[in-house]
């Protein structure tokens, strides 16, 4: 997702604004000048000032050289952009998603299922075959379970599948 | 002298050689495969530190780190693909130098630098330390403010990219570190009435979205890299003797200049190798021949990149201000494990510091025989499909967050930070920045706000003391540092056209 430095700049601006705002609603600790309202209006205020000169496009030429320099290493084919853009835009959406499908559904089904869920999931996006991916999602999470669950002792959920050990 | 046997005796322990011995592999591996850079293999193993005793915790950091930034070469020197961006300076080098047939040259000047690198920049810890640490011990508040911003703004230097970006990322860095309670008032800041948010966002969570999510996120999108061929290497240490006395200037000045960089606050491998780089070329005497596969800027950013490893550790041991992305998630493990940075680790814990030196020793000269094992089984690790790789690596992200706290809002603020991690580095805003912000959000403000009460609001005193006068110098010189350059080009520019 690439967005204009327009839209980036005017973001970080508005942030700024916020965390100045934010900041200078903070009580004051009695007797002092200085509290926790200092800090963030400092931010915000440096934010603000980034923010707009990003949407000027102040120091756009360091970011070409740069580019230039990695394109010169990797070659324009790694830039090349996926065909549809907005397929690929919900694909990103994919890995978060399956994190917080882990926080949901972790306690109420148990680490494996949930894990092992998660697993086939993502590797069917990635594009794998039911060959490799059923028994990575069948495998893969029992590997886990044992090294975090009894070698390191992380409480993970036992669910509906507890595992032996 | 008894410290010093003690240090042996903690290092030589079965749980720490075993430690240094799997990290080690793994850092290879993880460094090996492309996308995987040696911050997340760095971040990935934290959980897992919980566990260990402090030196076994330390030192598989130091081992795995190590071993995955030498170890981006491999992918680098045969794909074209950097394993990781401390390799991107050289990676085409490299590739050439395979392309005309010398791969073995390649990754044997990687691996030979590269272990000779991480031993010099062991030494300038070992000589530096103690010296800092001195002057250290007379540090106000007002100093560690100025070194604290002085990283920060290191760090916003040396990101490749807009300078106004990096600091704009830095900030908010900043910003996300003072959610919480944790505050000069005691007062519940931005947490937006969440519960969880009350403590503030710890800097795990944050480090493996930015890191380890948004990388599995940029795969998803973005095609497969080709399969490695499968091929047959000759003797990979042959020749590099030969090299070293060929080249033994490029190395040491590789050496010299990884150690400052290192050194300062902020600013890690990654540029060391592109500075490095850039110089070897800038003073070679056959400048034509980079590009071609010429070893010489090979043999001088491997040196550099894996000095800078090693120093990089001098702030984060001395004044708790992580040198690079990888000493920022050290300093966390530090803490956690008792061992406080600060310049009391060497009266109090003497013989921790000198076990670490012999662990850096250590896992450097482990480096070569297990790099050589490494190269040998590359063409069969790096052909593992990346289906199978990232699918578990996003289950380790959940897991590894999740065992920080145990805690589930740690997942939560990974799937997060991933997201941000991934738009950010989208849109050129350099998330290191962004993460150094976050880990030393809470130091800069209590030195800042500490600073401030002591002298009532005045900013005098922040440049009255003469270190902090030196310090406050080299950040400004530091933040003024783009302009000053954007407006020497303009000059130049102006004169060419005039003589036109």
């Amino acid at each position: 997702m690439r967005l204009s430095d327009r839209v980036t700049g005017s973001f970080v601006a508005t942030l700024g604004v916020l965390a100045t705002y934010g900041g200078s609603q903070f009580p004051p600790v009695p007797g002092q000048d200085v509290g926790p309202s200092v800090f963030p209006m400092v931010i915000g205020i440096g934010l603000i000032l980034c923010g707009l000169m990003i949407a000027l496009g102040i120091g756009h030429s360091y970011e070409d050289e740069a580019e230039a320099d990695l394109a010169a290493v990797q070659g324009p084919s790694q830039q090349a952009e996926p065909a549809s853009p907005l397929g690929s835009r919900l694909w990103a959406l994919l890995p978060p998603g399956l994190l917080l499908f882990y926080v949901y559904a972790v306690d109420r089904i148990g680490f494996v299922p949930t894990a092992a869920l998660m697993i086939f999931a993502s590797a069917l996006a990635f594009g794998a075959r039911l060959r490799v991916a059923l028994p990575l999602a069948a495998l893969a999470p029992i590997a886990i379970h044992l090294i975090f669950y009894k070698l390191l002792r992380v409480p993970l959920p036992p669910g509906l599948l507890p595992m032996p050990w | 002298m008894n410290e010093l046997l003690e240090a042996f005796r903690l290092v030589l322990a079965p749980d720490v050689l075993i430690a240094i011995l799997l990290s080690s592999i793994y850092g290879l591996v993880v460094g090996s495969l492309p996308g995987l850079s040696a911050t997340m293999a760095t971040a990935l193993l934290v959980p897992v530190t919980f566990y260990l005793s402090p030196i076994a915790a330390v030192a598989s950091i130091i081992a795995a780190s190590a071993m995955a930034i030498f170890s981006g070469d491999i992918p680098g020197c045969l794909l074209r693909i950097p394993g990781t961006p401390a390799s991107a300076a050289y990676t085409d080098e490299a590739y050439a130098m395979t392309r005309n047939g010398q791969a073995e040259v390649a990754l044997g000047a990687g691996l030979w630098f590269s272990a000779l690198g991480g031993i010099a920049g062991t030494i300038s810890l070992v000589v530096m330390a103690p010296v800092l640490a001195e002057l250290a011990l007379n540090f106000s508040t007002y100093e560690y403010f100025w070194l604290a911003f002085l990283g920060l703004m290191c760090a916003t230097l040396v990101a490749r990219s807009s300078p106004v970006k990096a600091i704009a990322s830095m900030l908010i860095g900043l910003l996300v570190a003072c959610i919480g309670m944790e505050n000069p008032g005691g007062v519940p800041r931005f947490t937006f009435g969440v519960a969880e948010l009350l403590g503030g966002i710890e800097p795990i969570p944050a480090l493996v979205g930015v890191f380890a999510v948004s990388e599995v996120i940029r795969a998803i999108v973005s095609p497969e890299p080709p399969p490695l061929p499968a091929r047959k290497f000759g003797r990979i240490l042959a020749g590099q003797l030969a090299l070293t006395r060929k080249y033994w200037r490029q190395m040491t000045r590789g050496n010299v200049v990884g150690i400052i960089i290192g050194v300062l606050p902020g600013a890690g491998a990654d540029m060391a190798a592109w500075v490095s780089y850039a110089m070897s070329k800038r003073f070679s005497r056959e400048p034509k021949k980079f590009g071609t596969g010429h070893p010489e800027g090979l043999v001088e950013a491997g040196a550099s990149n894996n000095a800078s490893l090693a120093s990089g550790w001098v702030p984060a041991l001395l004044f708790g201000i992580p040198g690079d992305t990888i000493t920022a998630i050290a300093i966390g493990v530090l803490y956690m494990k008792g061992l406080n940075p600060g310049p009391t680790l060497f009266t109090e814990r003497a013989s921790s510091m000198y076990a670490l030196y012999i662990i850096f020793i250590l896992a450097n000269i482990i480096m070569i025989p297990l790099g050589i094992m490494m190269i040998r089984a590359a063409s069969s690790i790096l052909r593992a499909p990346r289906a199978a790789i990232m699918p578990v690596i996003l289950v380790c992200c959940a897991v590894g967050a999740f065992a920080t706290g145990n805690n589930l809002f740690a997942v939560i603020l990974v799937a997060v930070f991933g997201i941000i991690g991934y738009v950010m580095e989208n849109n050129g805003f350099p998330v290191a920045a962004m993460v150094l912000g976050i880990v030393m959000g809470t130091m800069v403000e209590q030195s800042f706000v500490t600073s401030l009460i002591k002298s009532d609001g005045s900013l005098l005193p922040f440049f009255e003391r003469p270190v902090s006068a030196v310090l406050a110098a080299m950040t400004i010189s530091a933040l003024l540092w783009p302009a000053f350059i954007w407006s020497w080009r303009r000059f130049r520019l102006r004169r060419q056209e005039h003589a036109l």
